[in-house]
């Protein structure tokens, strides 16, 4: 019996809650939404706030950037793939340029195989740190995401002396790289790096090991071995699923299989094995790990020319190829078929987190509005790469 | 590999006619029949041996009278990888071609398969949400088929204003292309047999 100002009102538990029917809710979250990343459109239906069906909306961003390059020579397409995942473009150059040389059959000089090593794995700090700052603001702290941008400037302000442009890079090219590194900007690297590898550890005890964070991220947006399987996942999510599959390990490019380094999986601390903790934690230790292969890049960097032997007008051999390269988000892949002319016949890119979005309607029946926020962030999608 | 995939295929699923190709350039492929592609894929998937776990990409390309459709395969668990190939013709250009879906045995097929849909207009049968995936849903036409022409209008809207069509001054290759029988001033070029056969 409740009692209000000394009135029975009723009994409560005489109601038959299941007979109140309660309608769906269809709510948009998107096109522009800070927890989206970008401009992806997500329709929830919910049930006050439990999701019952998402829906996923894209093509905010396409440019058919696949039908452009069918007009574009082979190296005129390089800046065209820069404009995929806008934050991790050195990989999307480097996946591209391998494809060519593969190709051609161009053997790339070693200083230019150390530093698109160094500048991918500076690049996949600088993706995961936008990843952890943004990640944060998406569950509502601000503050880490200036510490991230802050140490991230200082690798964006590094790639644009060498290569002039913060994002944009158009620095790997076929063949090797556009401009060489000096003695001088490897020095800075190194005491970036040593200041780094101890920031990030202060980074990550602010807001991995917060409570707050925790309860939000923990036992949130689970990915199975199975379903990450089923959907294709690459890249942190299926490491944060706990499988140990890492291309630079793999099925190494480039020269990675000199390096030292251990791949990440998800380890289930927090919560269970691949919820959204782990997916943060996986690109934590990533990093760190990314410090160690850019150091033993700063040892053992050789002299010599940057450029390989590549003709000027470059005609590729008939034929098709498909190759793969590790990018921050995941595997980035080229499917390239030529006809033995100066520009591609057909250029299909497979784009990690395109598959990573369609998990998004799995993922989201019987979740919180709120939940659902922390599993998009978790997944780190760039919508450049998705649309294209 | 190639040549063990395409018989295990043969042995596996009657009539797909699969075989293996392997250039001197770049990698190989297992062509099989399209008719039989949901059978081969379903075999490779549960055999034992190659465990074909992950279905990476769909990739369409567009030829003067067939249009191939690729299915990049691998085995995270093997560590191996495959195209699988289908040719499926077609007689006139607009005309949208047919292949079984794959969705029942990798899910990541559902969008990818959209996308090929989408762009070179391959209709996938028993698909569970067979929309536009990039394109808005009432688009015209399919945009990576070589022969496409932007529409003029869509939703009130002029999207091919003759002030912004694409003159092509600007390509490295202008008169590659004209050569190749395209017309540069749209933003397609047409296909290269056109001009040498």
């Amino acid at each position: 019996m409740i009692e209000i100002d000394g009135k029975e009102i009723g009994d409560l538990s005489s109601f038959n809650t299941e007979k109140i029917k309660s309608d769906l809710l269809t709510l948009n979250m998107g096109p522009q939404h800070p927890a989206t990343h970008g401009v992806l459109r997500v329709e929830i239906k919910t049930d006050s706030e439990i999701i019952a069906e998402a829906t996923p909306y894209l093509g905010y961003l396409h440019r058919c950037f696949e039908k452009h390059v069918e007009n574009v020579d082979y190296r005129g397409v390089i800046p065209f793939v820069d404009r995929m995942d806008y934050l991790g473009a050195m990989g999307m150059e480097w996946g591209y340029s391998l494809t060519i040389e593969k190709m051609l059959g161009t053997e790339v000089p070693r200083r230019a195989e150390y530093i698109r090593v160094l500048v991918a794995e500076l690049q996949r700090i600088a993706g995961h740190l936008l990843f952890f700052g943004t990640y944060a603001i998406d569950l509502g702290a601000f503050s880490p995401f200036l510490y991230a941008f802050d140490e991230r400037e200082k690798i964006l302000r590094f790639f644009e002396e060498l290569s002039g442009a913060r994002l944009l890079y158009n620095y790997v090219w076929i063949g090797g790289v556009w401009n060489d590194i000096t003695d001088d900007q490897l020095r800075r690297i190194k005491k970036f790096i040593d200041n780094f590898d101890e920031e990030l550890k202060v980074f990550h005890s602010l807001v991995g090991e917060n409570k707050i964070f925790i309860e939000r991220t923990a036992n949130v947006g689970i990915v199975s071995e199975e379903m990450a399987y089923q959907y294709g996942a690459t890249g942190p999510v299926l490491r944060g699923s706990g499988i140990d599959w890492d291309l630079r390990k793999k099925r190494p490019y480039g020269i990675y299989e000199e390096f030292d380094f251990d791949v990440q999986v998800g380890r289930g601390e927090k919560g269970t094995l691949g919820d959204c903790w782990d997916r943060y934690d996986v690109r934590v230790r990533e990093m760190h790990e990314s410090v160690k292969i850019v150091r033993q890049c700063l040892e053992g960097i050789e002299e010599g020319s940057i450029m390989g032997k590549v003709p000027k007008v470059l005609k590729v051999p008939e034929g098709e190829i498909y190759m793969r390269t590790e990018c921050p988000r995941g595997e980035l892949g080229y499917h390239l078929v030529s006809d033995g002319g100066k520009t591609p016949y057909r250029l299909k890119v497979k784009s990690s987190c395109f598959t990573h979005v369609s998990m998004l309607p799995e993922m989201a029946p019987g979740q919180m509005v709120a939940d659902f926020v922390a599993s998009i962030g978790s997944i780190d999608i760039v919508l450049g790469e998705v649309d294209r | 590999m190639l040549n063990e995939v395409a018989s295990f295929l043969n042995s596996a699923v009657s009539g797909c006619g699969a075989t293996a190709h392997t250039p001197e350039v770049g990698h190989g492929h297992v062509l099989v029949e399209s008719a039989h592609l949901h059978a081969c894929a379903k075999a490779l998937n549960e055999s034992d041996e190659f465990d074909m776990n992950v279905l990476q990409v769909v990739s369409g390309v567009d030829y003067p009278e067939r249009i191939e459709v690729n299915y990049m395969l691998a085995s995270f668990t093997k560590n191996t990888e495959m195209i699988l190939k289908v040719k499926l013709p077609k007689t006139s250009p607009t005309e949208t071609v047919e292949v079984d879906s794959v969705v029942d045995i990798w899910k990541s097929a559902n969008f990818l398969e959209r996308e090929t849909y989408d762009m070179l207009g391959v209709v996938f049968k028993n698909h569970p949400d067979h929309r536009r995936i990039l394109c808005p849903e009432d688009w015209e036409g399919f945009p990576l088929r070589k022969d496409y022409v932007v529409q003029k209008e869509w939703e009130g809207m002029e999207i091919n204003p003759a002030h912004k069509v694409n003159s092509g001054d600007h390509f490295f290759f202008k008169d590659v292309i004209a050569k190749m029988g395209g017309d540069e001033k749209k933003v397609t070029y047409s296909w290269k047999s056109d001009a040498e056969a």
